[in-house]
């Protein structure tokens, strides 16, 4: 079915490798939509590899090697040292227009009349880009309004993780933004290199069809963010805390269990959590698409609701909780686990790596006290650990369709500015600012930001996302790096593999719908409100409205790539 | 006991000297007479039509398998599927029943609260009494819901005053906005700590209205405090109270959302669910799109529209205004 649009598709040769997926993403519409006349919200499977019409990758040499080499995206390289940066962009384009953009941050807007803006604008070529900071925890769902009322500026940035909370993305996609594809096809390193030295998968994950079966309207419609891999999260603990405490960092989930209980107590505020719920399922082999894994055995896709372990799971939030293991107020979802950690009053916290590297600098700068370190992956049973290793890119920059081709060219000049990586005088000035002013130099040679670098240049987005480098490095404080580097080394033997590579899949309405119910019952679990009984109840009316229908969704979209 | 007095305007039986004839005038004079009028009320029915009957038209997209990306004609009808998925969505009754419980709630035990209040107000005789009363019981009103909320959560919450009050003194920790069996009575509490006094302005601009010459006439016949209150106080503020009561059993369906909304993960969804919700998060968290939450908001003002006409018949057959005057 093709996509709602007002304009007509257009027509492009292209090279599916999995010519089944265009066939796959329609097939699924009839038997989703048979109860009714109803056919919107019924998911699409996007093909995003095996496209002619990419721009030609051409290595971009870097002018720094990373002094530890990785291999990438999985295993990235990284320094552990800073390099003097080299100018990367020798003949900058000259650019006039007046741009806007639209980008989330989480915090404070910072003041819009810094040196930083004026200093990177003259840097680009002079184009002015103005930023419409918006609320980074309502972005995602917010900005399905601002898209279908086309009131965004001229561009907009959106990570892949906001995605889940657009109803049909494709067709919000192929009617709001500008098609690339006769800009970037093809070579385009004379006048872009570094957007031509962009990993083609990184392009071939921004490419969106009119009609998903006919794989001739596709087309590339955004500008990929970082392209990275491996773990891209962690549950962080602290390290003295534990050494204080005499406990050894637990190898298992059983291990981990007893630390919590030998850790917490709540009459006097200690507790092992503030939260756990979406990275707990890696620990009981739970990992797959929305949940969906192919079952070699019984040849049959399965969701993680219909697995032992997913009760074993519920099991141990459910023994947080009764034990007091947890944080009272963790059902508020209110609760600052970052303030809690550095307090002590928490051991662990679920987070994002960056929360490693942020809780070192804080340290330096004498705001935090101790270390923190991530747990080694777990497995419950004596069962293998899981890691999801997340390898994509990190979301998109899109330009509204209303532009003209020369104000497209204009932008891509500047995100070919934007894409130099780690080691390049560009970089430097993006990430960091001035020097005296956003940073200065440490005791190591290393960028130190300033309380106006962090506020201004570290915590915004702001450009700093526009496009993903050339390539993606482990950087910040040398000792987190190193260890981040053997991190990544260790977690590669535990890499879940990703059933669904090669395609974007969105799920049906009637799923998705589904799945909103499915995490507020285990929340009900896992918080006391309901019984482990509940169980097949619960997976039995998610089956019933929506679950079995976006089975066979998933089945199909898996059968068109590894056959039946 | 005093009686009412006539209120009809005193020229009213008067008959008239002579007749006059009057010609009907036509438009365009009657526009050259009430042309200041008309530009009086321009802004309003602007207003009306811009925010208001707009809007209504656009209530066809629940029968629309609407998306906005393609003209508005080309969107197919699919005649009442989205209320059948609506009606046949087994989360949709359990949020159905939470509203009418919280509705039910709210009328029983929120709307007698602001009419006591205002009762109690219009008691106190001392002016600095009265305007401390009135500011302490209405100004919560112009707080957030994210404050309310808050606020209960850091009084009465797990780890909140009173709960560590308690456990200092070697109890059990306090389990209240966390505990789905007292979600109704925390909701009371939110309810009437937030609204009572609010309710309760319009009550006393009612009982300003009473002519006070009738508690006079009464005093001096002997009716003691409660007479006086039974024979003239509720009589009245009958008409307002009415008036109110057909207006809130008309937006029974919308019992708020932020209240809910914000409670949701501490108190679960079962319990919190209700109606706007419901829509919320099937509607844009889940993704079934503006005709579903369309049809769901439909349905509310169907049946709202319905709640009034019934409520408002009813009342003019036991004799009262109403929320208009039958002719």
């Amino acid at each position: 079915m093709p996509v709602p649009s007002s304009t007509a598709p257009f027509k492009r040769r292209s090279l599916f490798k999995v010519a089944g997926l265009g066939v796959a993403g329609a097939a699924g519409l009839p038997a989703l939509a048979a109860c009714s006349d109803i056919e919107s919200g019924s998911g699409s499977v996007q093909a995003t590899e095996g496209f002619d019409f990419l721009p030609t990758y051409q290595e971009w040499p870097l002018p720094v090697e990373p002094d530890l080499v990785g291999e990438p995206p999985n295993h990235p390289s990284a320094f552990i040292s800073y390099p003097e940066p080299v100018q990367a962009v020798s003949e900058v384009p000259s650019g006039s227009g007046t741009y806007e953009m639209t980008v989330p941050i989480w915090g404070d807007t910072p003041a819009g009349d810094d040196p930083y803006y004026t200093t990177v604008t003259d840097a680009w070529g002079g184009t002015t880009i103005n930023l419409r900071h918006a609320d980074g925890n309502t972005f995602a769902d917010t900005s399905v309004q601002w898209l279908k009322a086309n009131e965004y500026g001229d561009a907009i940035q959106i990570f892949s993780w906001m995605l889940g909370s657009h109803s049909n993305f494709t067709e919000t996609v192929v009617n709001n933004f500008y098609n690339l594809t006769d800009i970037l096809k093809g070579d385009i390193a004379e006048r872009w290199p570094l957007l031509a030295g962009l990993p083609t998968s990184s392009w071939g994950q921004s490419v969106w069809s009119k009609d998903l079966k006919d794989p001739d309207s596709a087309g590339v419609y955004g500008i990929p963010m970082g392209f990275s891999g491996g773990p891209g999260n962690a549950v962080m603990f602290r390290t003295d805390l534990m050494e204080g405490a005499n406990l050894a960092v637990p190898t298992t989930v059983e291990e981990l269990l007893e630390v919590c209980r030998a850790w917490s107590d709540d009459a006097n505020g200690k507790w092992a959590f503030a939260g756990l719920d979406w990275f707990v399922g890696q620990w009981f082999s739970l990992g797959g698409t929305d949940g969906w894994n192919w079952d070699p055995d019984q040849k049959k896709m399965i969701h993680n609701v219909e697995r032992p372990e997913f009760t074993e799971m519920m099991e141990f939030r459910r023994t947080l909780w009764d034990e007091q293991l947890i944080h009272p107020d963790a059902p508020t979802g209110t609760l600052d686990p970052h303030a809690m950690q550095k307090a002590g009053n928490v051991l662990f916290t679920q987070d994002s790596m960056v929360w490693w590297n942020d809780y070192a600098l804080q340290v330096k700068r004498g705001e935090a006290e101790g270390e923190i370190n991530p747990l080694p992956p777990l497995g419950a049973k004596g069962r293998e650990p899981l890691i999801s290793m997340n390898t994509s890119i990190d979301g998109w920059t899109f330009l509204n369709k209303d532009l003209g081709r020369e104000q497209v060219e204009e932008i891509l000049d500047v995100a070919n500015w934007c894409a130099s990586p780690y080691g390049t005088t560009e970089y430097e000035l993006l990430q960091y600012g001035v020097e005296g002013e956003h940073f200065t130099l440490g005791n190591d040679g290393s960028p130190v930001y300033t309380e106006l670098g962090s506020e201004l240049v570290l915590a915004p987005i702001n450009y700093k996302v526009v496009v993903g480098q050339v390539q993606t490095f482990l950087t910040g404080d040398p000792d987190v790096v190193q260890k981040r580097f053997d991190f990544h080394a260790a977690a590669q033997q535990y890499a879940a593999e990703n059933p669904f590579a090669g395609m974007r899949i969105e799920a049906p309405a009637d799923a998705k719908a589904a799945g909103q119910t499915l995490w507020d019952q285990q929340n009900d679990i896992a918080y006391g409100r309901a019984e482990l009984s509940s169980i097949p109840e619960m997976v039995e009316t998610y089956m019933n409205n929506g679950g079995e229908a976006a089975r066979e969704y998933y089945t199909e979209a898996y059968e068109s790539v590894h056959g039946e | 006991m005093a009686t009412l007095q006539s209120t009809a305007p005193p020229d009213a039986d008067r008959t008239p000297d002579r007749l006059v004839v009057r010609r009907k005038r036509t438009v365009a004079q009657r526009f050259r007479h009430d042309w200041p009028l008309l530009l009086l009320a321009l802004p309003v029915v602007a207003h009306l039509a811009v925010f208001h009957y707009w809007p209504t038209a656009w209530n066809i997209i629940a029968f629309m398998d609407y998306s906005p990306y393609r003209p508005f004609w080309e969107n197919p009808f699919v005649g009442f599927a989205w209320f059948e998925r609506l009606f046949a969505d087994p989360y949709f009754t359990p949020a159905l029943l939470n509203t009418l419980k919280f509705a039910a709630l709210n009328l029983v035990f929120m709307f007698p609260l602001s009419i006591v209040l205002a009762l109690a107000m219009n008691g106190i005789i001392s002016i600095k009494a009265r305007s401390a009363f009135q500011s302490i019981v209405y100004l919560p009103h112009f707080f957030s819901w994210v404050l309310v909320v808050t606020v209960f959560v850091q009084v009465l919450g797990s780890d909140g005053l009173i709960s560590n009050w308690i456990m200092g003194g070697g109890g059990e920790r306090l389990n209240f906005t966390s505990n789905p069996d007292t979600f109704l009575l925390l909701v009371w509490m939110q309810w009437a700590w937030k609204d009572a006094g609010w309710g309760m302005i319009i009550f006393l601009a009612a009982l300003a209205s009473i002519n006070p010459s009738l508690y006079e006439a009464a005093a001096s016949d002997g009716a003691n405090r409660w007479r006086r209150m039974w024979h003239i106080t509720l009589p009245g503020i009958r008409p307002v109270i009415i008036l109110l009561l057909i207006l809130q059993i008309g937006s029974i369906l919308s019992v708020g959302f932020e209240q809910y909304q914000l409670q949701r993960q501490s108190i679960g969804y079962q319990s919190t669910e209700v109606l706007d919700t419901f829509v919320y998060y099937q509607s844009i968290i889940g993704n079934q799109g503006e005709s579903f939450g369309t049809a769901a908001g439909l349905f509310k003002g169907v049946i709202g529209l319905i709640l009034i006409l019934v409520a408002n018949n009813i009342a003019h057959r036991l004799g009262e205004q109403g929320i208009y005057q039958k002719s």
